[in-house]
């Protein structure tokens, strides 16, 4: 018979466990709405962007070179993860596959830069050179432009012949992806048909507007990957927390009933025993 | 002493009330005869009730059994055949042989109640009993000449850890062996005979059964016949003896059988009131003096899972290991279901078993027990959730669990993997490999019914494929 009070101190627990996770669940609810939208607003101007990119890539590829003088041979991995757990199998994937991806490059080959207190603290094991950001749950451009900014000037000045993003990529509220991206030098997945035909005539000069477009483009790439990645989050802990409220609320139940049975049973000893002790007495 | 004649006035179930003339009232224990139908039934007083009357408890059935019937004193308590003639044999509560191996002729019959031996005879023992057996070994190393109790509800595996002791240490064991049979399954017995004659142990063991066909007198009484004949052999014989019991719990549930027909209030539960002086009573004799040792193994039935039964209770304060046998663990087929965390002996110290068992069996009890505490959080919130250290302690809690099962020699028959004995530093090299995370790349299967950890490594290259 297991203990009484053993049982009822664990059914509280779990009650107070399944309040929290039903309380993450609505705000994330609540959150997730505004995350997803907004990535889905984002995307048809990032397209855009990337269709124009790919214009230019296709007239003259090799405006999009940097100036070989100042560039080094190491690479820059911008890795977007989430501030906070509780969000399902997605912080952990995401860091399963930098720690794969870091893993296959050269050492000392790489730097970093982070955003998000999960991928600070993982990276930080590395020992390996990294700074980190920090941006808030709900990003606008506003917020976010100082670090993006603060990023491109920072490819440009050191010259990182390549550049990743690792990011979690918003499908649905319940498929989230963890990704790699690689941002410079541009590669470009934009089918056929999306590629105009037209031959186009750039003003003042081809060189001028792919230096002004190449900084456009990476900071709304970084902005779009913290926007995916944002939209994932709280998707991702929808999700595990209402499947952990269901948990909670399953195991509150068996509990409940096996300290219904552990009670009637003592009862039942308890009364067989005064049964017994007075039937013995009245010999 | 002139014939001492009684007359039986009154019959309760397996309760006997015997009037005997005036001042000549047996004494307490003594052992009286009746024919009853041809057959000879032995009584044996429990209590003066007054009106010269002897409260007589029967070890025997007691149909037929009337008023005004002729019952003889026989002047002392019943007394059972000890020595070397009761070894390799089948003994009943009175002593009578089982078998059809004609009659026993020994030199000495003893009487089963008998005083436990005083403080100055006693000896306590430090020295481990290796038993081959990966979970015993580690989390609850046997002492010689101590006591060990295997506790379990019904069917998680008393009988087949107990039998499986009787495999591994009465064949390494040179010396004597007695099983008491108590309350179990008749069958048991003819398997166990079959099997010690096939291990080649049955020349040095007695055997006692008393089993759950039998009345309550018999099983109140058959764990005193065999542990009398263990007693011989530590007394007189100054040998090493090993004592099995199969199964306390009955001894126990015997005495209460027959409390309430004796005249005694039940107390919790329904048990006698006398419950803890009956325990004592068996459990203070076996127990190892100057002269030899007794070093019994115990299976124990935990009524109803419930370990705060006072039945168990009572039985948990004489034992010097105690092994907990989970419901949980057989149901998940993790055998020997032993708990390691509820399990424990007192010759768990590094004095005793040395600085590195001591330290990989308590690492062992640590990773499994932040197991067990994250086990509601991963009921809730998934595995995903936990940190890389937690994660970590889960998996390796998985292997341990895996590496703690054990191929069996008895069970052999019913799972077709051949038995494993496992030696001490094996098991510790074993357990301390995993902690150390030396094998975290294998798959967990391959820790599951194993012996060394060298198998694990093999096993792990055959799933592979």
């Amino acid at each position: 018979m297991p203990n009484l009070r053993e049982l009822s101190s664990r059914i509280r627990s779990i009650e107070s466990t399944s309040r929290v996770t039903k309380a993450l669940q609505m705000i994330a609810a609540a959150k997730m709405k505004k995350a997803q939208d907004k990535v889905l607003e984002g995307r048809a101007y990032s397209e855009k962007l990337n269709s124009i990119i790919a214009n230019v890539y296709e007239s003259n590829p090799e405006v999009f070179l940097t100036d070989s003088e100042s560039l080094s041979e190491k690479s820059l991995i911008l890795l977007v993860t989430p501030d906070r757990g509780l969000c399902g199998a997605l912080v952990s994937n995401i860091l399963k596959e930098a720690s794969k991806f870091i893993e296959s490059m050269k050492a000392d080959n790489y730097e970093i830069r982070v955003i998000g207190k999960k991928g600070t603290s993982f990276v930080s094991k590395l020992n390996n050179e990294y700074e980190s950001f920090k941006v808030s749950d709900m990003p606008t451009f506003e917020e976010v432009s100082p670090i993006t900014g603060n990023i491109s000037n920072d490819i440009n000045s050191n010259g990182f012949s390549k550049v990743f993003i690792l990011y979690t990529e918003f499908i649905s509220t319940a498929v989230q992806k963890p990704k790699i991206k690689q941002l410079l030098p541009i590669e470009l997945d934009i089918n056929d048909s999306e590629r105009s035909n037209n031959e186009f005539l750039y003003e003042p000069n081809l060189d001028k507007v792919s230096k002004a477009l190449i900084p456009r483009y990476v900071e709304t790439s970084i902005f779009n990957s913290i926007l995916d990645s944002v939209a994932s989050e709280h998707s991702a802990r929808l999700v595990a927390m209402q499947n952990a409220t269901d948990n909670a609320n399953e195991l509150k139940e068996d509990l409940t009933l096996d300290l219904n049975k552990a009670r009637q049973q003592q009862v039942t000893s308890e009364i067989l025993d005064i049964i017994g002790g007075a039937l013995a007495l009245e010999e | 002493m002139s014939k001492n004649i009684g007359k039986v006035v009154q019959v309760i179930g397996t309760v006997v009330d015997v009037e005997f003339p005036q001042e000549n009232l047996p004494e307490i224990y003594n052992a009286l005869e009746l024919k009853v139908n041809g057959e000879k039934l032995v009584l044996e007083v429990e209590q003066h009730v007054g009106n010269n009357w002897a409260r007589c408890l029967a070890l025997g059935a007691t149909e037929g059994v009337s008023r005004g019937i002729e019952v003889k004193d026989t002047g002392a308590a019943v007394s059972v055949p000890v020595g070397e003639a009761s070894l390799g044999r089948i003994f009943n509560v009175l002593g009578d042989a089982l078998d059809d191996l004609g009659d026993v002729n020994a030199k000495e019959r003893w009487p089963i109640h008998r005083p436990a031996p005083t403080f100055e005879q006693q000896k306590g023992s430090t020295e481990v009993l290796e038993t081959g057996i990966k979970v015993f070994d580690l989390i609850t190393p046997f002492s010689k000449g101590g006591k060990v109790g295997a506790y379990g509800g019904a069917g998680v595996g008393k009988t087949v850890i107990i039998t499986e002791l009787i495999r591994n240490i009465a064949q390494e064991h040179s010396g004597v062996s007695v099983f008491a049979g108590v309350g179990e399954r008749s069958r048991e017995g003819n398997d166990l005979w079959h099997e010690m004659k096939d291990y080649g142990v049955l020349d040095s063991t007695a055997l006692v059964f008393g089993q759950m066909n039998e009345p309550p007198g018999t099983r109140a009484r058959i764990a005193l016949t065999g542990l009398t004949m263990a007693e011989y052999f530590r007394e007189v014989g100054k040998q090493d003896v090993l004592l099995f019991v199969d199964n306390v719990y009955r001894y126990t549930l015997a005495g209460m059988e027959v409390s309430a027909l004796l005249g005694r209030m039940p107390s919790a539960v329904g048990y006698q009131p006398t419950l803890a002086t009956e325990m004592g009573d068996l459990q203070e004799r076996i127990t190892s003096t100057v002269d030899g040792s007794i070093t019994s193994f115990q299976a124990v039935y935990v009524p109803a899972d419930d370990y705060t039964d006072p039945g168990i209770v009572t039985t948990f304060g004489h034992l010097d290991a105690s092994i907990s046998l989970e419901r949980s663990l057989a149901a998940q087929a993790l055998f020997p279901a032993v708990d390691p965390l509820a399990s424990n002996s007192r010759i768990m110290e590094p004095g005793i078993v040395g600085e590195e068992h001591y330290n990989v069996a308590r690492q062992v009890q640590e990773v499994l027990q932040r197991f067990k505490d994250l086990q509601d959080v991963i009921a809730i919130l998934g595995i995903e959730e936990l940190s890389e250290e937690d994660r970590e302690v889960v998996f390796r809690a998985r292997k341990i669990q895996r590496f703690l099962t054990q191929p069996f020699h008895v069970g052999e028959v019913f799972t077709g993997i051949p038995g494993k004995y496992v030696k001490v530093e094996d098991t510790i090299k074993g357990f301390k490999e995993i902690l150390s995370g030396q094998h975290d790349d294998l798959p967990e299967q391959a820790f599951y019914m194993i012996g060394t950890i060298d198998e694990a490594v093999e096993k792990a290259k055959t799933l592979k494929g």
